[in-house]
């Protein structure tokens, strides 16, 4: 090394210091003492003790570690895709030259900061089976075909899907970062495509997409980070619709068992911290597998 | 068309929001009406000691007591009484039975009169005739001051606990600052540095370290939870805000990752030409890209502050006395152990609780959305 | 600085973060400019400040509060401060964790056993052989029933601070109206499935449920308490016994004919307006859908503040094992002292005085202790002696039958485990499986059985790996084994 590159690797350093300490003591260390707790029989009030792969083997054999995973992969599957469209379509009305734009922001984007425990017993009242807003909107309509309208968070098939829909509530963040990508996208590039007589379809897959490629990616990315670790409103939601009993089974019938509230259900109802490591560590792996896999399909578009 | 389009959309978007205000001005037992009303009432009746407010279930909002008499012909007739009538009642010939406030809405027979039933005999009680109730369309914004008042403790009686223990709207409130007021400073300076230093520098090691950086953004809260909780242990940090608002001072992936983004875009020759004139790295940073990334330090600024106003799961994790609990976690004490909520003061709070972030975004939209655009699309 | 209690080769790790620690300090003193609270043992008045966490917020704190002033009246040492905390259990397990637990904490009765074992609660009998008495002694006042809610594995870890018993609630305007005598509640399980019938009714044009007589989820608290009821054992001690007793199947079989007998689409529907709402202005119960529940002595307290003057009346559980017309179920909110408190001897004459009373009261004034408490917040006393006062004017106005149930030989409460709160969610999923129809019952319970011995199994060797039990219980089994 050079005394230059030398010096370099110092300044770098030295201005990467404050997060050289957050990196080892707030996420370096924690990880590697999760691990190590991941393999031990470890409650907070006793001391830990080693035992080996068997959290992990038991994890392999637990259904209810299944379930909680195979209920948050649907979720993400469903609420991520679902999502992203929603908050590009809002954003892509909210790109048209429209006067109270501004307006418009706020209104889509004041849900997404409401608490979450005032949004989930809001949501919670609009899905009622029976008075809820929701089903006094569309028990009519599906009245002409001899249907009923679900009884959402009360029935096993449907509780997810109204979980989905009440997340699009919360698309505003992700429409706000579409927004701003929309708007980046250079106006001469739509121009050369309405002047080669391109359709409006043509023109959003050949000219928005690719623009916005990277916001998508970013969004999706995110999107799936924070579906896959999904807790407060299933966590309030799933107890207060089904008698408030104070389990957090994730009832009903444990369709709202989520991989979160499991763990969390796991290490701080149940206080066995090293099983619940085990299964932090398999989500970990989970979210690194599907981010690896988003990266590639992205590949193409971004950069 | 695209209006048409906006605007069923903004429709759906503020319906439930509206049902937050609206709730939030009702009372209690018209929140939870079935099927839900969307106009917040009063009702009147003519009681024999005038109008007086009452509910559907006829129990008065006034400082007062229910009355029932217990002989007589008006056996079992209620009235509601302020405590003056009240006063000039119980002077009276007929044998009443007070029923006594202990808490708005709240009543309980007490053994202050004599009673002629036998012990075991469930009160009695006569309904008003729907034809002499008055209904008038009327806001409860009092609902505000009580819930506001009420977030220690879930009474709003200000007899019900003794008052040193009572922790003010304020105080919650004071806390909800100092974590976000603190965490923002420490956000912007503490990523902005580090960002820095993974833009503008190029030193051996910087894009390995900056792919590990990167890395731990997919690592999933749960992981570090309970280690998380040993170092701030350790730290002799629970039990006060510290958790919350210390480790901003130490970068955050996502912020570094944001800022980073937007210093690259800085062309390089403003630097190279600082260097040229003897500038240290600290004089460029400080006085040349700082002040051309106002956007980014807003957005990350902004993004942090609603963060820490909503964070409900670290202050659930780190504290455990009331006095020190921010906003969102004082909301929780509205949902009581049972299953019963006290919606209206619910709503009433979390209205209160989004309002300075809908200020902020207000005010910050423009930079805010600048600040994105300008990093989203460059990566 | 506490350097001193380190050893020698932690320092370096020790010095930076304290150093850190420090640092922040300074920083956030300087910023925010107030110093971070800590109690200290005796305060500057001179008195022992004993911190109290206890999970209620409304009237029942109140209560609570009349009895603390009390406390803090009747001697001139120790000064309870009341802190309404919600969540209150995992609270105390983090602070306790944390090392800054409160010295009383109020919990809830299933926590005992696992927070014993888990090291979070000191035992109490140190504490009342030290005033003079066996634990024995001690428990000698309550009703037996009470007497084992406070004690595990042969320690006693709980006072009493309300107790709560569950019986049988009807509704006598639906009774009228249904041709039913209002005074007299059903006998038998059959009698409550024939007057659930009679009072059930249907929209006559649509056919959707208006009001049901009897619906087993309603208010869904505690489905286990069906097994019980019925004669079921789900835990013998030793093993998990949810599949073995067949008595289990039965009360299961019983849950599963309301769903046959009303169509699960039905009840779901009618049930999602007030499920979940047990204790407010939507309940089932209180807005007349529901004709019949089982709920607790607090009842009465919501029925007053949401439905005032609705005819009701308390009886005992029908008789689900013949011959047992007095099964109740019988729970308790407890006062404990958390391992690491730092005024433990002074908790323990708080929650001494909590759980007692004065034998001669007769005014109102007279009453003290856990009698004070109850009567605020409505509910029946724990202990065996009622005051003259407390039993005559007390303003439940079923209170005599709470008291008989409160003594009944078979009185049912929550299954002394560690893992209960576990089995507890398995059950609800049982529970769930056979009211929906998921699963047959015979089903849900051989699923559960599998899953709750191997869980039972697997805490039984943490313990042992821990060295808290073990021994004895494994030696115990191997030897059954062997048989």
């Amino acid at each position: 090394m050079t005394p230059a590159e030398k010096k370099n690797v110092f300044t770098g350093l030295a201005f990467t210091s404050l997060w050289i300490v957050g990196l080892c003591v707030f996420t370096a260390y924690p990880v590697i003492a999760s691990l190590y707790y991941s393999f031990c029989d470890y409650s907070i009030l006793k001391s830990a003790v080693w035992i080996g792969g068997e959290n992990y083997r038991e994890l392999v054999t637990d259904d209810l570690f299944w379930k909680s995973l195979g209920n948050t992969l649907l979720y993400a599957a469903l609420s991520v895709p679902l999502g992203t469209a929603v908050a590009l379509a809002l954003a892509m009305l909210l790109n048209c030259d429209v006067r109270g734009r501004s307006f418009f922001r706020v209104v889509f984007y004041l849900p997404s900061i409401v608490p979450v425990v005032a949004s989930s017993m809001l949501w919670l009242w609009i899905f009622n089976g029976e008075y809820g807003l929701l089903n006094g909107l569309i028990s009519p309509v599906l009245g002409w075909f001899g249907l009923t309208p679900p009884a959402w968070f009360t029935d096993p098939t449907w509780a997810k899907p109204a979980l989905v829909l009440m997340s699009l509530w919360g698309v505003g963040n992700a429409m706000v970062i579409y927004l701003a990508g929309l708007q980046n996208v250079p106006k001469e590039l739509y121009e050369a495509a309405a002047i080669d007589g391109a359709s409006a379809w043509r023109r959003f897959w050949h000219v928005t997409l690719p623009g916005i490629a990277p916001v998508v990616y970013f969004n999706v990315v995110m999107g799936l980070i924070g579906s896959l670790q999904i807790f407060a409103q299933a966590y309030i939601i799933s107890d207060a619709a089904n008698g408030g009993t104070g389990t957090h089974d994730g009832a009903p019938a444990r369709s709202l068992l989520f991989y979160t509230m499991h763990l969390f259900t796991t290490a701080f109802h149940d206080l066995r911290m090293g099983y619940a490591s085990a299964m932090a560590y398999v989500l970990f792996i989970v979210i690194a597998a599907l981010t690896w896999l988003a990266t590639r399909l992205s590949r193409r578009h971004v950069e | 068309m695209i209006y048409g389009l906006l605007g069923g959309a903004a429709c759906v978007f503020l319906v439930p929001f509206a049902w937050l205000v609206i709730t939030s001005l009702k009372p209690i037992e018209q929140s939870m009406t079935l099927p839900p009303s969307w106009i917040p009432r009063a009702y009147y009746a003519d009681l024999g000691a005038g109008k007086t407010e009452v509910t559907l279930d006829y129990r008065t909002r006034q400082s007062g007591a229910v009355v029932e008499r217990v002989a007589g012909e008006n056996a079992g007739a209620m009235l509601f009484l302020a405590d003056d009538q009240l006063a000039q009642l119980t002077d009276a010939d007929e044998p009443l039975r007070v029923l006594q406030r202990v808490e708005p809405g709240w009543w309980r027979a007490t053994e202050k009169l004599p009673r002629d039933a036998p012990a075991g005999t469930p009160p009695r009680w006569r309904f008003v005739p729907d034809s002499d109730v008055e209904s008038r369309v009327k806001f409860r914004w009092e609902n505000y001051p009580d819930a506001l008042g009420s977030l220690d403790g879930g009474s709003s009686d200000p007899a019900s606990l003794t008052s040193k223990h009572r922790v003010s709207f304020w105080r919650f409130t004071a806390n909800s600052l100092i974590v976000c007021v603190l965490g923002v400073i420490g956000t912007v300076f503490s990523n902005a540095i580090v960002a820095y230093g993974f833009a503008r520098i190029r030193w051996r090691g910087r894009d390995a370290f900056f792919a590990v950086t990167l890395a731990t953004m997919m690592v999933p809260f749960p992981v570090l939870m309970v280690p998380l909780y040993g170092v701030f242990r350790e730290l002799n940090m629970i039990g006060t805000l510290m958790p919350l608002w210390v480790p901003a001072f130490f970068g955050s992936a996502f912020n570094i990752f944001l800022m980073r983004q937007f210093f690259r875009a800085i062309p390089e020759e403003l630097s190279e030409a600082a260097r040229i004139d003897g500038c240290s790295e600290w004089t460029i940073f400080w006085r040349i890209i700082l002040p051309l990334s106002k956007p980014v330090l807003a957005t990350a600024g902004v993004l942090h502050f609603l963060h820490a106003w909503n964070d409900f799961l670290g202050p659930l994790l780190y504290l455990t006395r009331k006095e020190t609990f921010p906003l969102s976690l004082a909301l929780q004490s509205f949902q009581a152990q049972n299953g019963g909520v006290q919606w209206h003061h619910l709503m009433a709070a979390s209205t209160v609780t989004i309002i300075p972030v809908v200020v902020l975004f207000f005010f910050a939209q423009k930079t805010f959305v600048q600040g994105i655009a300008t990093t989203g699309s460059k990566s | 600085m506490h350097l001193g209690r380190r050893e020698p080769s932690n320092m370096k790790r020790a010095i930076p973060a304290r150093w850190l620690a420090h640092a922040c300090r300074v920083l956030a003193l300087g910023v925010i400019g107030v110093a971070p609270a800590l109690a200290d043992v005796v305060g500057k008045d001179g008195k022992i400040h004993v911190t109290y966490w206890e999970k209620w917020v409304s009237f029942e704190g109140i209560a609570m509060q009349a009895t603390i002033d009390a406390f803090n009246a009747s001697q001139d040492k120790i000064v309870v401060d009341y802190y309404p905390t919600s969540q209150v259990d995992r609270k105390v397990l983090v602070a306790t964790a944390g090392g800054d637990p409160p010295d009383v904490a109020g919990l809830w009765v299933q926590n005992i056993a696992t927070f014993a074992d888990a090291n979070a609660l000191m035992p109490l009998d140190d504490f009342i052989r030290e005033d003079g008495m066996t634990s024995e002694e001690w428990l000698a006042r309550y009703y037996p029933a009470f007497a084992h809610i406070c004690t595990y594995r042969g320690q006693v870890f709980a006072g009493i601070s309300t107790p709560a018993v569950i019986a049988l609630h009807w509704n006598k305007t639906l009774f009228r109206e249904a041709g039913l005598d209002p005074e007299k509640p059903p006998r038998t399980v059959a009698e409550l499935n024939e007057f659930a019938r009679k009072l059930t009714k249907r929209d006559p044009k649509t056919g959707r449920l208006v009001q049901m007589g009897f619906l087993p989820q309603e208010p869904g608290w505690w489905p286990w308490i069906f097994a019980r009821w019925f004669g079921g054992e789900l835990f013998d001690g030793e093993r998990v016994t949810i599949g073995t007793d067949p008595r289990n199947l039965e009360a299961l079989r019983w849950v599963a004919s309301y769903t046959h007998e009303y169509g699960r689409d039905d009840v779901r529907t009618f049930a999602s307006g007030f499920s979940g709402h047990a204790l407010n202005a939507q309940s089932g119960f209180m807005n007349g859908k529901v004709a019949m529940v089982f709920q607790g002595v607090w009842f009465d307290n919501y029925i007053r503040q949401y439905k005032p003057g609705l005819d009701y009346g308390v009886g005992p559980w029908p008789e689900a094992v013949p011959g047992v017309s007095d099964f109740a179920m019988t729970e308790a909110d407890v006062l404990v002292i958390p391992r690491g408190a730092k005024n433990p001897r002074a908790a323990w004459e708080f929650i001494k005085f909590a759980n007692s009373h004065n034998p001669q009261a007769r005014t109102r004034e007279e009453l003290s202790g856990i009698e004070l408490t109850c009567f605020l917040q409505a509910k029946s006393s724990p202990l065996r002696a009622w005051s003259p006062f407390f039993g005559k004017n007390h303003p439940h106005p079923y209170i005599g039958i709470f008291r008989e149930l409160s003594a009944s030989p078979h009185a049912v409460s929550v299954p002394q485990m560690g893992i209960w709160q576990e089995y507890n969610r398995e059950f609800m999923l049982v529970f769930e499986q056979t009211r929906l129809a998921l699963a047959k019952p015979e089903e849900a319970i051989a699923y559960c059985q599998k899953r709750m011995s191997a869980s039972w199994a697997r805490y039984q060797k943490s313990l042992i790996r821990h060295g808290q039990v073990a021994a004895s219980t494994d030696a115990r089994e191997k030897t059954e084994d062997a048989r």
